[in-house]
């Protein structure tokens, strides 16, 4: 059996403190918990200080471009179903430029897994705005704060079908853990979104200022339209599964007898060739 | 008369294509060699469409500059294709029984074929009638008409076939009560096994048959029917298609399918290839393999979206940024489509890199005869693949991007055992971790560059009369005009040479030296700025000899131009 130690890849660079230490030992974590091994997962990600995260978390990698962390990870299930995929980037990857994705991955519901690490700001490229900063956020590129609102991104995986809703926090690793590790046995779209203070570039979103505000729901809301409502009313700010609903997944609808990645080398087949030839004769 | 050519035009949504893809299979069943060119417009109802359609007693990749007979389905057709119009043509109109010449020598005839579709209780088999009476003029038997019509109707139900073959046998009486004296039969052919196919529908099948069985896209024209054809097929052989969000989601789902072990295409027009170039270096810098079909139609921008053009070859050269290995094939005829798309993926997997099939809509979109397939032309090669046994071997542990002689590092798929790495799109040293070290991006630069260099297809290039003082090239389906130009010249005993380019890129410099240096090369594209001819400079000494006749109106070159303008530079 695989323990954490065999899931740390590459030394992170990370700022000490960075909330990102939390969610990486969280997932290593869940993935321990559930049994796995390095080689049957693998972990997507863009681009970002998070998306480092498949660097640093040893297990099939794939560290791709900004915000193409979804479709990369979802072409990656439908190629090898049996392999656990997760994809994870930040919030600028997720709810920025890769948004389009974001929403189709949701109603699309293949089976994997989402970690978004959102500490509300661009952190590699060293402190700009991002879609997840707080109206009159200030930053380098809102000196006068921040005139958008925030991406309600739970509110958007729960209206668009997502069947796996929750958030965590890199405050309490415990219950992001075990947020993960129930994300990860979810068959189907599961999204875990997580509150992952950057303590370099952010002072307003800080681990007190989460410690102070959030909200531990301790089980499901059981109907979408009530989980809005919760989010609404507490203003996002809170932890754990918000919605979760039993939906057969994409591939699993799909029926096929999946023979993707095992194609051998050799002759065509020609028995194959021959009966689909007639097709244009 | 061993070249018969014919074309339905219309209004869109008047069932102009399917009157054409009947009549094309009837000549095709009869056994001809049937090429066929389709214009329309970016629109579902209404605008100007056609159908051409030639039979040949020989191959041929060209369906022909001239008609010797038009179906117009209303007066617009004959004005917008009276151009194309042989002195002998027979035009045919829905109206009043009528037959009268032109000062031109055109034979106008009007038939009420509307009415009889009316009396026949089908008002829809109007084209049918004149269906009947098209094949009424040229001699075909009427009962290989009626067995078609089987094949082609047997869902809709006995009444449907039975009501179109009485429309079918009424255009064969009108041919006999009022038009016998028109009456032309074509030649008996051969009828040998053959296939009547697309572009898009031969790279469809080919990738297929070469074991890839995952495709993501958005629709677009050209391309789309390459995503349609899969979408049946790939299931019944444990693939599937997906038909995504947007381009950049057709192109990364493909390249995650293709990291986890899948042979994996993406396809798609110009403006999908647009966005798409940010993924397509993350391919080359993962050294992920992928397959990339651009089948292409009149840029920039939206363009002329449902016309032809050859422009995208430079974009292709150079899409992205920064440095990274690719590999560009275009097949010069729709047959080696086929062979081409197997081999993109086994060219994919081999060097791990973006393999480029290029297509165009005149390919893409319309038929032509091909033989049936030659098997042992080209079989399923994965490249480099290590397994757990082979990990088990490796003395020091694995490493993804490992520098070797040949610059390919062995892949190891998700999933296996022992082989645990990070693909990435970041500088890597060889393990995959992210590196700025100087010395490691130089080496690791120099072998991604390095690797292909040696690339080669098949078939990169076919020439012919390598002895003569010019010679033409060609790419795509311009090569199909510029064979039948040649063989024109040829009969007023002028000899040229053709090159058809097959490799883009890398391109096959000294391979093709010998044909091109020391003669006048003359480039026939259908582009502004001659693309082929600027690459090919780039890479040989032909600058004081090369011409290049272009166009760039959105469609094909017809045969006469391309003779006239070769005419004025020999």
């Amino acid at each position: 059996m695989a323990t954490v130690k065999d899931f740390k890849g590459d030394a992170a660079t990370w700022c000490p403190g960075c909330g990102d230490f939390s969610v990486m030992a969280a997932l290593q974590r869940a993935a321990v918990n559930l049994g796995l091994e390095p080689h049957e997962m693998a972990i997507v990600s863009g681009i970002g200080c998070s998306s480092k995260i498949s660097e640093y978390t040893r297990s099939y990698g794939f560290h791709g471009i900004h915000g193409r962390s979804l479709p990369v990870a979802q072409g990656a299930k439908m190629a090898n179903p049996n392999l656990t995929v997760v994809a994870a980037g930040g919030d600028g990857d997720g709810y920025g430029i890769g948004a389009g994705h974001f929403i189709h991955a949701v109603r699309r519901n293949i089976d994997i897994t989402y970690v978004v690490m959102d500490n509300q700001i661009y952190g590699l490229t060293k402190g700009q705005t991002s879609p997840r900063s707080a109206h009159d956020f200030v930053t380098k590129t809102t000196v006068k704060g921040n005139k958008e609102y925030p991406v309600d991104a739970i509110s958007t995986a729960l209206v668009n079908g997502g069947t796996f809703v929750s958030q965590g926090f890199s405050g309490n690793v415990v219950e992001l853990a075990g947020i993960i590790e129930q994300a990860i046995r979810h068959k189907g779209f599961s999204l875990v979104n997580v509150f992952s203070p950057c303590v370099t570039f952010n002072k307003v979103n800080t681990y007190n200022f989460f410690k102070d505000h959030l909200v531990e729901l301790n089980a499901p809301i059981a109907s979408r339209a009530a989980a809005v409502g919760y989010v609404k009313q507490c203003g996002g700010l809170f932890t754990g599964v918000i919605y979760q609903e039993k939906q057969e997944d994409f591939q699993s609808q799909l029926g096929i007898d999946w023979h993707i990645a095992d194609i051998q080398s050799g002759p065509m087949d020609e028995n194959l060739l021959r009966q689909l030839e007639t097709m244009f004769m | 008369m061993n070249s018969f050519q014919w074309k339905v035009g219309g209004q869109q949504g008047e069932g102009v294509d399917s009157t054409g893809e009947i009549f094309a299979r009837m000549l095709f069943q009869h056994g001809f060699y049937v090429t066929t060119y389709k214009q329309f417009m970016s629109r579902i109802k209404g605008g100007h469409t056609n159908y051409k359609i030639r039979a040949t007693t020989y191959p041929t990749q060209h369906a022909g500059d001239e008609l010797d007979m038009l179906l117009a389905l209303d007066d617009e057709t004959y004005e917008v294709n009276r151009s194309e119009l042989k002195p002998t043509a027979l035009v045919l109109f829905d109206g009043d029984i009528k037959v009268e010449g032109t000062s031109e020598g055109h034979t106008l005839v009007s038939l009420p074929l509307r009415q009889i579709a009316k009396e026949i209780g089908n008002p829809l088999a109007k084209n049918m009638i004149a269906l009947g009476v098209s094949g009424g003029l040229v001699g075909l038997p009427r009962e290989e008409f009626f067995s078609l019509i089987e094949q082609q109707f047997s869902n809709k139900g006995e009444r449907i076939i039975s009501s179109n073959k009485l429309a079918v046998k009424k255009g064969y009486d009108l041919v006999q009560d009022h038009l016998s004296r028109f009456v032309q039969p074509l030649p008996t052919p051969d009828s040998t096994r053959r296939m009547f196919i697309s572009a898009n529908q031969a790279v469809a099948f080919g990738s297929l048959m070469a074991g890839c069985r995952f495709l993501s896209a958005y629709p677009i024209t050209p391309a789309s029917e390459i995503m349609e054809w899969l979408s049946h097929e790939l299931p019944k052989v444990g693939g599937t298609i997906m038909q995504v969000e947007d381009e950049i989601a057709g192109i990364t789902f493909a390249i995650g399918a293709a990291f986890a072990g899948a042979r994996a295409m993406t396809s798609t027009s110009g403006p999908g290839l647009s966005l798409k170039t940010e993924a397509l270096g993350m391919a080359g810098m993962s050294e992920t393999p992928l397959v990339i079909v651009d089948s292409q139609r009149a840029g920039p921008s939206t363009g002329l979206p449902t016309k032809f053009e050859q422009s995208d070859l430079q974009h292709i050269l150079n899409a992205s940024h920064g440095e990274f290995p690719r590999i560009v094939l275009y097949p010069s005829t729709i047959g080696d489509s086929f062979y081409l798309a197997a081999e993109a993926f086994n060219l994919a997997e081999k060097y791990q890199c973006p393999v480029f099939l290029m297509l165009d809509l005149a390919m893409s979109m319309n038929k032509t005869t091909i033989l049936p397939i030659d098997v042992t032309r080209v079989s399923i090669q994965r490249g480099k693949i290590l397994g757990e046994g082979d990990l088990k071997k490796l003395t020091e542990g694995f490493q993804r991007y490992r520098l070797t002689p040949d610059g390919v590092s062995p892949r190891v798929l998700p999933g296996t055992p022992g082989g645990v790495h990070v693909t990435s799109s970041n500088e890597h040293s060889e393990s995959g971790y992210i590196t700025e070290d100087p010395e490691i991006r130089t080496k690791m630069m120099e072998k991604r560059m390095h690797k292909i260099q040696s690339a080669m297809s098949h078939r990169p290039f076919y020439a012919t009369q390598p002895e003569a003082q010019t010679v033409v090239v060609a790419m795509g389906s311009t090569c199909g005009v510029v064979e039948e130009a040649l063989q024109r010249l040829a009969e007023e005993n002028r000899i040229l040479g053709q090159l058809s380019l097959q490799q883009l890129h890398p391109l096959p410099v000294e391979e093709l030296r010998p044909y091109l240096t020391g003669k006048r090369v003359i480039v026939v594209e259908n582009n502004y700025e001659g693309q082929l001819l600027n690459w090919l400079k780039q890479h040989l000494p032909i600058h004081s000899s090369a011409h290049s006749i272009r166009q760039y109106d959105g469609n094909p070159f017809q045969v006469k131009t391309v003779v006239e303008k070769i005419k004025e530079l020999i």
